[in-house]
């Protein structure tokens, strides 16, 4: 960690000497390591120390940006006259809004110093325990453990000064026998708020109850969606449809529904980085604040999150999502997706259930195929069950399933109030709080042979 | 910067480590989009820093910096150590790693034309071209062009003596244009979707690719397959275009030989494989034509390199022959559980990362067929060109692939064209039943930039080189 004041200090005097017209510094140092594990021992464990410097700047209407991972105030004054020099030898680009001006920003405490004071020693313990939970039942484990500590900082030339430091602790676990797997994962700014061996609990007791799975018949069933499933959902529907890019590209299933209803009104989805249920960040890569926004509010389309230049495209001001100035080209993006909870204890969702299959998690979800219709396809993997009568009666060989996720929220029966976090590539400012879900029609399009 | 490695090595000597490697990684990067004739976005990127790999109490640890000072580097150093010392916490067997060659050496990848020597008007320019001709029509709603160069310079040093330096140039990128209408959305690209093709060569590749000849059948595309029928579902031969096939290669291929995957190291993350060692020399993956290389040194292949990131020559392998399983992507702590040698596919996506095992060149070796002679030979079936989505199940068996655009195959003769088209498969079954693969004509190497792996995630870039092939009794048409 290098601080508040040091950092401000060291990048203020480099951005003093700015010739552009406008300029932005972002910055992000991080402290980060993990430990990965498999066939019940760690084979993988490493940890890094590492900054990433972006300058953005801007002459009329024309932007550069160039970045560098060093913090040598010689390289740091390079790399601005760099994206000064790259943005003189561009024409205007007339979506240009111009930076950020100052902003207010609600105060978080996202820093946690047992996250940040992990050892690999007291991670290598950790997985020790987790392991030992798979052994007693003579099954094997495989997974990750990781801690990092983040300073993300953005200052620019009108003014903007953001500061924020962030801890962020995640775990996942997959217990194995021969002939099946279950899943859990946890992920918090605090590491001891994450119950591991509850977890460890949870992954050997669907590895347990999945042995010797049956085959089931593609075709539509009833399900019940676990949290862990529809986050992996939620992250291609963000990356297709919730960004700004999609929407105005016209491939988003958003694009000129707004007002229109698209899925059953139990349905409410929403980016929110100023609740507390997520992993909590005040302002996005541009220093401008989290606002909360929504995509479907009862079933009905709201909208998409915006950047300063995907929101001057469409007369509307930014939400506070923009990305890292070399990914801003992408467009904004939600970084802390919410579905709304339910009224149902979720035990008792599975109760409900006459006959279906219940998700643990999904893999490999691709969301390419026809994204206007919201058509997602992937694999179960690591707990697939079938459930009669109110009951999980064992488990299910994996299936593909191939749906318009609309068409299939649109059949919802009950949705748990219970959420869970679960972590995502972004997850130093945000993550996806997440409830389990029944659907009356779900869609499996084929079969593996496990 | 060399010596500092060396300082470093032989301290971890001095400590009694069982092994260990430093390399140190200077990348520079510079991107280029264009979007609608406007310049979206122009930036560079310098990264630079060591890593630090250290066998010691029978385990790995790994640590990474940032900060090159002789004073840091013996900090992480020491952190590597006591992480491998964390890490035998739980070890069941110490690691042994197979022998290998020690070679000093520098490699340097063949350019012509230095991308970063070219004018950026130059660039801009082209890409604004492109992006006006696709936006022609007002049909276009999108049109988006994009180069990405790298210039990659990395010096590996190992307590086994090796002290070996690679310079390497990375060139690549394509277009798109999105076509709408009444709601509907559809896209077309070039050379390939996602970014493009991409290769270790110089400038020189960005010329061959000749954007500008291929614009406006990509944008009348684009717009046909606004009133192209949609993908009938059934059974029928299927003829997959290159780049198609570069992907089918990937992933039911590439991935599922990968022996640390096959050995279970890789289930957190991306799944295992059906591709077990039990199964190698024994498996018949595919029909007797199918033949699959691992090769390290493709000509200007995105997977090309002098050495791997442990320090082992770049190599050719066979994975698939006539059809049968015979090798793996192997490394020096894998190769001998199958009693080998590493063929060299440990690869670090940057200093900050652990080398892994990861695909190189991997490549469908041509077949005999003329394309034209394998369009007029197909009585009935579909043509397959660009990939648009992909999936497949955490042990490479189930898989659906989704193309931008399809044709129908009638009496030897592609007519009427077909949209949100799929295919699906089971690896084996699906290589089984491959009777066709297109000759060296037809026969390229294609680069994929965006191959992930690894916690923390990896991004890698290989290369598949792939011909058109044909394949019978597949089935289409599963979208929703």
């Amino acid at each position: 960690m290098i601080g508040k004041e040091k950092l401000f200090a060291k990048l203020e005097k480099v951005l003093a000497q700015s010739k552009a017209d406008q300029t932005e510094i972002v910055f992000i140092g991080s402290e980060s390591a993990l430990t990965r594990y498999a066939n019940s021992y760690i084979h993988q464990n490493v940890a890094e120390n590492n900054s990433r410097i972006y300058f953005r700047s801007v002459v009329g209407k024309r932007v550069g940006v160039a970045s560098t991972n060093s913090l040598v105030t010689d390289d740091l004054k390079k790399t601005l006259e760099d994206s000064t020099a790259i943005a003189r030898t561009q024409p205007e680009n007339p979506n240009f809004p111009g930076l950020p001006k100052p902003a207010k920003y609600k105060e978080l405490v996202t820093f946690n110093e047992s996250t940040a004071g992990t050892s690999p020693r007291d991670r290598a313990g950790i997985v020790k325990k987790i392991i030992s939970r798979a052994t007693k039942k003579k099954f094997t484990m495989a997974g990750s453990l990781s801690n990092s500590t983040d300073e993300i900082a953005v200052l620019n030339s009108l003014g903007v000064r953001a500061y924020q430091p962030v801890t962020v602790a995640s775990v996942n676990m997959i217990a194995m026998s021969d002939t099946s797997s279950g899943y859990a994962s946890g992920t918090a700014r605090d590491i001891t708020e994450i119950d591991f061996d509850n977890l460890a609990a949870r992954a050997v007791a669907k590895c347990d109850r999945s042995q010797n799975p049956k085959e089931i018949k593609p075709g539509e069933y009833e399900v019940i969606l676990e949290p862990p499933a529809i986050a992996e959902m939620m992250e291609w529907l963000n990356y297709v449809s919730f960004k700004s890019k999609p929407y105005q590209q016209g491939t988003s299933f958003l694009s000129g529904k707004i007002g229109k209803k698209l899925t059953s009104d139990q349905i409410t989805i929403y980016d929110n980085g100023l609740d507390d249920k997520s992993l909590t960040f005040p302002f996005d890569f541009e220093g401008v604040p989290k606002k909360k926004v929504y995509f479907l509010d009862k079933g009905i389309a709201r909208g998409v999150v915006y950047d300063s230049s995907a929101a001057f495209k469409e007369k509307t001001k930014s939400t506070g999502h923009a990305l890292t100035p070399d990914e801003a080209s992408g467009g904004a993006m939600g970084f802390n997706i919410f579905m709304k909870p339910g009224k149902v204890k979720r035990e008792k969702l599975i109760a409900g259930m006459k006959k279906g299959i219940l998700v643990t998690r999904f893999h490999y979800l691709n969301g390419y195929i026809d994204p206007r219709n919201s058509v997602l396809t992937g694999m179960t993997r690591d707990g697939t069950f079938l459930v009669e009568n109110g009951e999980i009666v064992g488990g299910l060989k994996n299936l593909r399933f191939t749906d318009s996720f609309l068409r299939a929220f649109d059949s919802v029966i009950a949705i748990s109030r219970e959420v869970e976090r679960h972590d995502s590539w972004w997850s130093a400012v945000g993550c996806m709080t997440i409830p389990a879900v029944h659907l009356g029609s779900f869609r499996f399009s084929g079969k593996t042979d496990f | 910067m060399k010596d500092k490695l060396k300082e470093c090595i032989a301290w971890l000597n001095g400590k009694g480590v069982a092994y260990a490697d430093c390399r140190f990684v200077r990348r520079e990067k510079e991107s280029l989009q264009v979007t609608d004739s406007n310049v979206d976005s122009f930036s560079c990127d310098l990264n630079t820093g060591v890593g630090i790999r250290v066998l010691a109490n029978g385990a790995w640890g790994f640590a990474a910096t940032a900060i090159v000072t002789p004073a840091e580097l013996k900090k992480t150093a020491a952190k590597a150590m006591q992480i491998a010392k964390a890490s035998a916490l739980t070890r069941h067997e110490p690691v042994k790693l197979a022998e290998q060659e020690v070679f000093v050496d520098h490699y340097r990848s063949d350019c012509k034309k230095d991308p970063f020597a070219v004018g950026t008007d130059d660039k801009i320019d082209l890409l604004v071209r492109v992006t006006d001709v696709l936006k022609k029509s007002k049909k276009i709603k999108t049109a988006e062009a994009s180069m990405i160069f790298y210039k990659t310079s990395k010096l590996f040093v190992s307590t086994e003596g090796a002290e070996i330096e690679q310079d390497i140039i990375e060139s690549g990128g394509g277009y798109y244009a999105v076509a709408f209408k009444a709601g509907e959305a559809q896209k077309r690209s070039y050379p390939n979707s996602f970014g493009g093709d991409f290769t270790t060569r110089g400038y020189e590749f960005i010329e061959e690719l000749k954007f500008l000849d291929h614009a406006e059948r990509v944008r009348e595309e684009a717009i046909a397959l606004l009133d192209a029928a949609p993908c009938p579902s059934k059974e029928t031969t299927i003829i997959i275009n290159a780049p198609q096939m570069a992907l089918q290669v990937h992933e039911s291929c590439g991935h599922p030989t990968e022996l640390d995957r096959a050995l279970g190291t890789e289930i957190s993350l991306a799944g295992g494989s059906f591709m077990t060692v039990d199964k190698l020399n024994k498996l018949k993956y595919g029909s007797d034509i199918v033949n699959i290389t691992a090769d390290a040194t493709t000509p200007g292949g995105l997977g090309t390199f002098g050495y791997d990131d442990e320090g082992a020559k770049a190599q050719r392998t066979p994975l698939i022959k006539k059809g049968l399983f015979v090798g793996y992507l192997t490394s020096r702590e894998t190769a001998p559980i199958i009693n080998q040698r590493s063929n060299g596919t440990m690869r670090a996506d940057g200093w900050n990362r652990l080398p892994l095992i990861r695909m190189t060149n991997i490549n469908l070796e041509p077949g005999d067929w003329e394309i034209k002679d394998l369009i007029a030979d197909t009585r009935d079936g579909i043509f397959f060109d660009l990939n648009k989505s992909w999936s497949i199940d955490d042990k490479r068996l189930n898989f659906q692939f989704g193309v931008e655009a399809a044709w129908e195959i009638k009496n030897g003769v592609l007519g009427r064209m077909f949209k949100n088209a799929t295919y699906t498969g089971i690896t084996p079954e699906f290589w089984n039943s491959c009777d066709a693969v297109c000759n060296k004509n037809h026969w390229h190497v294609w680069g994929v930039p965006n191959c992930g792996k690894g916690e923390p995630m990896q991004i890698m870039h290989v290369a598949h080189g792939a011909a058109p092939a044909r394949f019978r009794n597949i089935k289409v048409g599963v979208n929703k």
